[in-house]
């Protein structure tokens, strides 16, 4: 499988705000605990509206939970 | 492991062991006769009732044991997972309808062409709930 051009640092904000669980993350954004999971090992790429769901939930930007890969030259 | 994702697993052992049985089981010497024909319409009965059967109770056994997922509403990754299951199916589907379009000229019978329809739906369903888990499984 391809990796996804982005990372993300939904695993350390989910502990930052006081060890949230995928699940209860998943229920705010509206999704299923199996896709935060998937979204976290950079499995799957989310769409616009649910990555702005996740950063709103940390009360965060956006480019603070996904950040662009570097490019290699 | 999620409430659709156990579903389909129990969807897919049903459509196997149940198609499993039925290509195995039937009376292949008699596919060119009216018998054969109501063979077909005989073993059909059983095959639908045991996969309805398997379906219903596996998802009220899950539903019970996890009420919480089993409302969940489908979200955008299971969403997509199923348009590319169904979008590999659609090829064992479109190459079983040239087979049976082929076979129309070798003039079988109709026992035949029920069977090869028969067959067509039921590999592109495998190809379908078969893709979706591999999907589900690798989390895309």
């Amino acid at each position: 499988m391809a990796e996804l051009p982005f990372t993300n640092d939904i695993r350390m904000l989910r502990f930052l705000m006081c060890e949230m669980t995928q699940g209860e993350l998943g229920d705010r954004v509206g999704v299923t605990r199996q896709t935060i999971a998937a979204i976290e090992q950079g499995k799957y790429s989310p769409s616009l509206e649910v990555a702005f769901r996740i950063a709103h939930v940390f009360n965060r930007p956006l480019e603070e939970v996904f950040r662009w890969r570097q490019e290699k030259d | 492991m999620s409430f659709r994702e156990k579903t389909h697993w129990a969807a897919f052992l049903a459509l196997a062991a149940a198609f499993g049985w039925y290509f195995l089981a039937y009376p292949w010497a008699m596919v060119s006769t009216d018998a054969g024909v109501a063979a077909v319409a005989a073993m059909l009965v059983p095959v639908t009732i045991i996969i309805i059967a398997v379906l219903a109770v596996t998802a009220a056994f899950f539903a019970i044991r996890a009420p919480k997922e089993a409302h969940l509403k489908e979200d955008e990754r299971e969403r997509s997972i199923h348009v590319r299951g169904t979008h590999l199916a659609y090829y064992p589907l479109v190459l079983g309808a040239w087979i049976n379009m082929i076979a129309i000229f070798y003039r079988f019978s109709p026992g035949v062409y029920l069977n090869l329809l028969m067959a067509t739906v039921v590999i592109a369903e495998l190809v379908r709930v078969g893709s979706q888990l591999y999907y589900y499984r690798r989390g895309y």
